[in-house]
């Protein structure tokens, strides 16, 4: 006997999933190479610095330099370290709320925007992270921080936010009817 | 039920929870996500706010009138405060997750509605546990460093942290149980 499909969950569609098993073996790989390739990850991330010394306020005093690449060293491996948990997590909130999207919404065209909102936003967040890490050697902290911002975490933050509101609205209007 | 040959202890069927158990996963979800979107944006607002609670709640934090005495004083409280908010994003994160994972699997596997209701109360109360750390993170300031933790701890963690823990272990003898979908 099969229950009746209001009472079941609906599985996301194949792509939705696809996208966040990706993440999640993006994110396992990120922290595998963050773990094995660290100490040549900080050799080139330092090496980049010192070749923009005007990026990075070096000022060709070695005290006063190894404090500032010091400071950037740590916010580039942060930052790797950010990619890994956020796209960890991400990729199980993707999972979790598009099979909630795809069980409750039962219009298609409302179903495929909130999908999207989730998946798209949920993929795209943790990659911030990274890119945030790749740029603070070449254009240094605030201003990779700065370019992230726009480029990733609020555009596809945003949207994560947006699809989670749209879903507590919705699962909050159920909850109340019934 | 399954729709797998006899002898296959795969099932066909995941059962969704009650509705107010998804609103619930879905909003701490979304309160953790808004609260983490709202410390990167206004941390320094924040850790102002902060301080200005501190030295608005002199007796709370023991200030001497010492500056640099009450300088660190004011540095732990701020710290303890950015530090309970950012748990709060973390733990709503992780805990809406398993709400929505462990409530899937009781509605699936565990018999008995009352058994049921019994485990999605335990599990719902325990993910609102990340309230606690916004909790901690007010009471450090207006009650002082150790009289808000001792709150946050003893009034809201660890009854909801327990709760999260009871859910989890009913589910788990559930499963030990080895009984097949309801």
């Amino acid at each position: 006997m099969t229950p009746p499909d209001d009472a079941t969950w609906r599985l996301p569609p194949r792509l939705v999933l696809l996208a966040a098993v990706v993440l999640l073996l993006t994110a396992e790989v990120g922290g595998a190479s963050m773990a094995r390739f660290k100490v040549e990850l900080a050799r080139w991330a330092r090496a980049e610095m010192i070749a923009r010394p005007a990026v990075h306020g070096l000022v060709g005093v070695r005290d006063v330099d190894e404090r500032v690449l010091d400071e950037a060293l740590f916010r580039f491996d942060a930052g790797l370290r950010l990619f890994h948990m956020h796209a960890e997590g991400m990729a199980l909130v993707i999972v979790a709320t598009t099979t909630i999207a795809a069980t409750l919404v039962r219009r298609p065209a409302p179903r495929r925007v909130l999908l999207a909102l989730l998946t798209v936003g949920g993929v795209g967040y943790p990659l911030g992270y990274l890119l945030w890490s790749t740029l603070i050697p070449v254009v240094g902290i605030e201003r990779g921080k700065a370019v992230a911002e726009w480029a990733c975490w609020i555009p596809f933050g945003g949207a994560t936010i947006v699809g989670l509101l749209w879903l507590v609205g919705l699962t909050g209007l159920r909850a109340v009817r019934r | 039920m399954t729709n797998h040959p006899g002898g296959d202890t795969v099932g066909a069927i995941v059962k969704r929870p009650p509705m107010l158990v998804v609103f619930v996963a879905v909003l701490v979800l979304t309160l953790g996500e808004l609260g983490g979107a709202l410390l990167s944006q206004l941390r320094p607002a924040t850790a102002r706010w902060a301080a200005a609670r501190v030295v608005a709640n002199p007796a709370a934090h023991g200030l001497s009138g010492s500056a640099e005495y009450d300088e660190d004083v004011r540095d732990r409280a701020v710290f303890a405060t950015e530090a309970a908010l950012s748990f709060f994003h973390t733990h709503a994160e992780g805990l809406a997750l398993v709400l929505f994972f462990a409530a899937t699997l009781v509605a699936s596997v565990v018999h008995g509605r009352r058994a049921r209701a019994a485990l999605q109360t335990l599990l719902t109360a325990g993910a609102l546990f990340p309230l606690g750390y916004l909790v901690y993170a007010l009471a450090v300031l207006e009650l002082g460093r150790d009289g808000g933790i001792q709150l946050a701890e003893t009034w809201v963690l660890t009854p909801l942290g327990l709760a999260a823990i009871a859910g989890l272990l009913g589910l788990a003898g559930a499963l030990a149980r080895g009984r097949e979908t309801p």
